[in-house]
């Protein structure tokens, strides 16, 4: 073992959280490592598969970290990988597997030939559908055949883990990648598991059934099928209901979601107006940060600098606001920047390219101030907020003045949008944390420099709260007309409910309407940090409901 | 067909007691989303018909602000021909369901029936409801005959009930409708405001289908003013005329300190979370609420009680903080009653000076001085008048209910159109033409804030005269007020005269 990969992997496997944590910082730094060190790497990263993090929310994300990293060995790795996943415990089989799907596309074959070399192990075929059901590229389409053949199996074990795979796939994957014909086979298929004699199965055929019907997977004729069986289960139309409280629980939550799908799409009309808001392109800008190409052709045609828009990715959706990072007026679509953060934004990131969000209501609340200033002009963006500034930063260049952007990440890998920035403006400063890419610190830094080198007259933060609150500091009593963009929790956007309520200059105003930008030195910024945590714990539940 | 009440005298139908409307128990309904009537049956309802004694000149009629012809279709319940009461309701009313659901009554034709003089008026509301609810239940309802298409365009703003029977009227002249609403989804306030225990959706959506049988355009998630401008409408987007029916909408707030502690909210905000979102089915619809067990809701209107009742559904012990008393109360009799058996509390004269929050920004007191009436002052109006004396109750979940104001946005993009210094659009009283040409308003946006019915009373007025204008026909000394301190549209005024 080289010494370098030695020195972390007893840093790894020392059961110091700490220790963790400095190793993978390490692991990050590390650069033209040879086939021989990634697979050392590896197996030390795996040992913390291991452990247990129960009730460690720090411990938990370490690991998920390690998860990442071993991902991003690629394909290399990928047959050692999966050797130690046909073998693994349940815990860490979720992590093997949770690897190999972040891996994408070029292991899909490697995962195919496994399912058949290992045929008569009925663990390896369950964990080989578990890792299947992992993947977010639509190549993994390929491995449905091995599915299929899985879910005929004796085992109920096995059987359970293909529909499971199977549902997975509907969720993840457009319904035109797999054909007609496959997905009438499909259907068919987990249709009849809804009378296997075991309860687990039928749970899992209910649930894979309710996921096809969610994602557009079936036909009309299908959803209703789906609907009379959920709805024999949970004896509503007769006295035979399933003796199982598993399947009937599982029959009401996805029942729940195959009648308002039914209603909601009766409910699309088309004509002149219409606009499908389909996703035309995306692209992970760093991990859980993905930049999309939305089609919305009337929006698109009317919306300025600073606006915001509201989508619901799916039908029973939350309303979630959203910065423009761009548009083409005459192509028809916008382009937006979504972190996932929590049910709603993941939601939304889990689409792809010719999917469709549900709804997009916009522009929504004022255009950002523009106007030729003396001295220079700064736009200061943190993680979303980067894709925010960039068209406000064009129309302040276009008015001619000087623009300064600035980009601050964490690390490097999580700096986004900095070619796209540059595009618009006189000069990018980046910011690093941890000083691995530009300035290291905060964007104020790069701000500070910026205002001892010439006289800056206007800046305009958008992103994580702190940091625009650091930027309203920094200039305050400076003679520079600062802007923020305030992010508040909202419904509407329109004004009507007033749950974005913000206090600016001791006044209340509705973030929505009068915003999102405000005058940054009269914002009361910790009444809006409160009020961003009002449904932190509802947060967390509903996000636990959605990965169910 | 069987006349139940055949041969009775008015003054043996007069005698007849009323046919209470059956509900549900208080102890069960607020443990369920269901609608607290359960509705008369077909001979409770012929019951109630005989009690009609058909008036030569029916007060109720002219009462109704959309003028029902009401001594007819009860005529027809009690000869139990259903389905011909429907129709008749039809001719003039739009959303029968709905509003045999939710209208003031006793502010309206039930307040003026000669019944009602010596014994309980006649159960207008009750039948109506009767009579929707049949046609629905039997798939009676049909797309009314219409003419050949006149080529005329008409944009309607707001799919609200204003908006709606604008639609509906001026497609059955022959017109193409288009409908822009900014929500998800149709109906407006009696959606995302009133709650599916008075107004269950399938009453509602019957309608908006209805409306997209006849071949009107609905066109969601569309903000006009934002994405397209009324200016863009009538020149770009080839539109004749142009129906504003966007609703009141911009929650006012109290302007005391702590407000905007976490766990308050506007009713808007509160209704809206649980009736559009369904965040009452949380987590499955992922929308949140932040529900305390102690709540306390300000204000007495139809809006407060529909709060009340909400936040006793979803298990809190709810308190009506209110500055007048209870013969103050604006809301409808029947909602003050049904909170009443629901278990709400009231603290009457009680006036929110502040809110009080933890560490956590989360509100966990309010404080109250307490009120008292003044004599009546010339208008007859008794005034809250301030007593020193303060009182602080613990509570985790506050909802104003206080009203609202008209929502800029239209106003703000439209320069020609007048507004008062509420944000109420002005409008010609007996046209409902606006400050600008070809553009008509009607519903909460021309008074602040009003009924169902009402809405529906003005933009069917308002759609007559859109038509006249589309045929060329409208020629009219327009008076659209400048003042900014008039009032909106006053309606109270023809329903007084009604009373008298
Ligand atoms: C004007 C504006 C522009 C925004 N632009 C972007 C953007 O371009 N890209 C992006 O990824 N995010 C953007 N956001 C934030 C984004 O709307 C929230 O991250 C998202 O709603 C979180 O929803 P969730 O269900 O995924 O997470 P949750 O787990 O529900 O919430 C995570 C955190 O997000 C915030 N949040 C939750 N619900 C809302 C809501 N309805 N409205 C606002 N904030 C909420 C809360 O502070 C919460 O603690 C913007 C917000 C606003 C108000
Ligand atoms: C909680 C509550 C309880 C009530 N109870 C009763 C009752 O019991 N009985 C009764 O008669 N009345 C009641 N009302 C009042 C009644 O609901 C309203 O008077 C009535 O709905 C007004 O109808 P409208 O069509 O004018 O507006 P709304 O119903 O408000 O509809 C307006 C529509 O326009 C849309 N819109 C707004 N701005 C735009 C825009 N810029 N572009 C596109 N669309 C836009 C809105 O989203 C909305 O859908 C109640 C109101 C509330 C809030
Ligand atoms: S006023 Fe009363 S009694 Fe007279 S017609 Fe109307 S409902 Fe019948
Ligand atoms: S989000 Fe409802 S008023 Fe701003």
């Amino acid at each position: 073992m080289t010494n370098r990969i030695h020195s972390i992997a007893a840093k790894i496997s020392s059961q110091n959280t700490e220790q963790l944590k400095a190793a993978l910082a390490e692991v990050a730094k590390l650069s033209d490592l040879s086939s021989e060190e990634k697979r050392e790497l590896a197996a030390a990263l795996s040992t913390s598969f291991y452990r247990d993090h129960a009730g460690d929310e720090e411990l938990a994300q370490l690991i998920d970290r390690s998860e990442s990293i071993l991902a991003a060995q690629g394909a290399e790795i990928a047959e050692w990988m999966i050797e130690q996943l046909v073998e693994a415990d349940a815990e860490s089989a979720e992590h093997f597997a949770g690897a190999l799907g972040q891996m994408g596309a070029p292991v899909v074959d490697l995962l195919h030939s496994w399912f058949d070399t290992s045929r008569n192990d009925d663990y390896a075929q369950i964990n080989l559908l578990l890792a299947a059901g992992q993947f977010t590229d639509p190549a993994i389409a390929r491995v449905l055949p091995e599915a299929l053949r899985c879910a005929g199996s004796t085992n109920k074990q096995v059987k359970s883990a293909a529909f499971y795979c199977i549902g997975r796939v509907f969720a993840r994957i457009p319904p035109a990648t797999v054909g007609d014909a496959d997905r009438s086979m499909l259907f068919d298929t987990l249709f009849a598991g809804l009378s296997d004699p075991s309860p687990l199965v039928r749970r899992h055929a209910v649930r894979a059934i309710g996921k096809g019907v969610r994602n557009n997977y079936f036909t009309p004729e299908q959803v209703e099928k789906s609907h009379n069986a959920f709805r024999t289960i949970l004896g509503m139309d007769h006295f035979d209901w399933d003796n199982a409280y598993i399947v009937r629980s599982e029959a009401e939550y996805q029942l729940h979601f195959c009648q308002h799908g039914l209603a909601e799409r009766q409910a699309m009309p088309k004509g002149k107006y219409y606009q499908d808001f389909s996703i035309l392109e995306k692209r992970e800008l760093c991990p859980n940060t993905y930049y999309f190409k939305v089609n919305a052709p009337l929006l698109a045609k009317k919306i300025q600098a600073g606006q915001f828009i509201i989508i619901r990715p799916n039908y029973d959706s939350e309303r979630m606001p959203l910065s423009i990072a761009g548009w083409d007026r005459e192509k028809g679509y916008l382009e937006i920047v979504i972190m996932a953060a929590g049910r709603t934004s993941t939601e939304a990131t889990q689409k792809n390219v010719g999917d469709r969000f549900q709804d997009v209501v916009g522009p929504l609340g004022q255009r950002s101030h523009v106007a030729k200033y003396e001295g220079a002009c700064v736009v200061l963006g943190g993680g979303y907020g980067t894709g925010a500034v960039i068209p406000t930063a064009r129309d302040l260049r276009a008015l001619g003045n000087k623009v300064y952007g600035v980009v601050g990440a964490r690390t490097k890998d999580l700096l986004i949008l900095v070619d796209e920035l540059k595009a618009v403006c006189d000069e990018v400063f980046v910011t690093t944390n941890d000083g691995s890419a530009g300035i290291e610190g905060f964007v104020t830094h790069a701000l500070e420099q910026i205002m001892a080198r010439e006289k800056v007259s206007m800046a305009l933060a958008v992103g994580p709260v702190p940091m625009m609150m650091a930027v309203a500091k920094m200039t305050e009593g400076k003679g520079v007309e600062t802007w923020v963009s305030l992010n508040a929790i909202m419904v509407d956007g329109t004004g009507m409910c007033g749950a974005c309520r913000v206090t600016v200059g001791g006044k209340t105003r509705f973030a929505c309407y009068h915003g999102p930008d405000f005058n940054a030195h009269q914002v009361d910024f910790n009444e809006l940090i409160k009020r961003q945590r009002m449904f932190v714990e509802q947060e967390k539940i509903a996000f636990e409901a959605m990965q169910r | 067909m069987a006349e139940a009440g055949k041969g009775l005298s008015a003054k043996e139908r007069m005698q007849k007691p009323r046919n209470q409307m059956p509900l549900h128990e208080a102890g069960l309904r607020i443990l369920s989303w269901e609608e607290v009537p359960i509705g008369y049956s077909m001979e409770q309802a012929q019951d109630e018909a005989i009690r009609c004694i058909q008036c030569k000149k029916p007060e109720c009629v002219p009462a109704c602000p959309v003028g029902i012809n009401i001594p007819a279709f009860i005529k027809l319940v009690e000869q139990g021909d259903v389905a011909g009461a429907a129709k008749k309701i039809r001719e003039t009313n739009f959303l029968p369901a709905a509003c045999g659901r939710v209208c003031p009554q006793d502010k309206q034709c039930e307040a003026v029936c000669v019944v009602g003089k010596k014994n309980d008026p006649v159960g207008i509301g009750n039948l109506e409801r009767f009579v929707a609810d049949y046609e629905r239940e039997h798939n009676l309802n049909r797309i009314p005959d219409m003419p050949p298409s006149t080529g005329k365009r008409v944009a309607v703003i707001g799919s609200g009930p204003a908006g709606m029977t604008c639609a509906y009227e001026l497609r059955s002249r022959g017109h193409e409708v288009t409908v822009f609403e900014a929500f998800h989804r149709g109906g407006g306030v009696m959606v995302y405001g009133i709650p599916r225990f008075r107004l269950p959706l399938e009453v509602i959506d019957e309608d908006l289908k209805l409306l997209e049988d006849m071949g009107v355009e609905f066109v969601y998630n569309m903000i006009i003013g934002k994405i397209l401008t009324i200016d863009d409408l009538l020149e770009k987007e080839g539109f004749d005329a142009v129906f504003i029916g966007t609703g009141a909408g911009l929650p006012k707030m109290l302007g005391v300190p702590g407000e905007n502690l976490n766990g308050i909210y506007s009713a808007n905000e509160y209704l809206t979370r649980i009736y559009l979102m369904h965040a009452n089915e949380f987590p499955q619809y992922p929308t949140p609420l932040y529900q305390g067990k102690k709540m306390a809701v300000i204000g007495a209107g139809n809006t407060a009680m529909d709060v009340l009742r909400t936040g006793k559904r979803l298990g809190a012990e709810v308190t009506c903080y209110y500055r007048r008393s209870h013969e103050e109360a604006p809301a409808r009799t029947e909602e003050l009653e049904h909170a009443e058996q629901e278990f709400v509390n009231f603290k009457w004269l009680s006036n929110p000076v502040e809110f009080l929050g933890d560490e956590r920004h989360f509100v966990k007191a309010i404080k109250c001085e307490v009120m008292k009436l003044s004599e009546p002052d010339e208008s007859g109006r008794r005034k809250p008048l301030p007593t020193g004396e303060y009182f602080i109750d613990e509570v985790d979940t506050v909802v104003f209910s206080l009203g609202c104001d008209v929502n800029p946005i239209i106003p703000s993009m439209t320069p020609e159109l007048r507004t008062n210094k509420w944000g109420v659009v002005m409008v010609d009283t007996t046209t409902y033409h606006t400050s600008k040409k070809g553009v008509f308003a009607g519903g909460d946006v021309v008074t602040g804030g009003s009924t169902v019915i009402l809405a529906m009373g003005q933009a069917k007025e308002a759609a007559r005269h859109v038509h006249e204008y589309l045929m060329g026909q409208f020629n009219y000394e327009l008076n659209v007020p400048t003042d900014p301190n008039a009032p909106g549209v006053q309606w109270e005024g023809r329903f007084a005269k009604a009373k008298r």
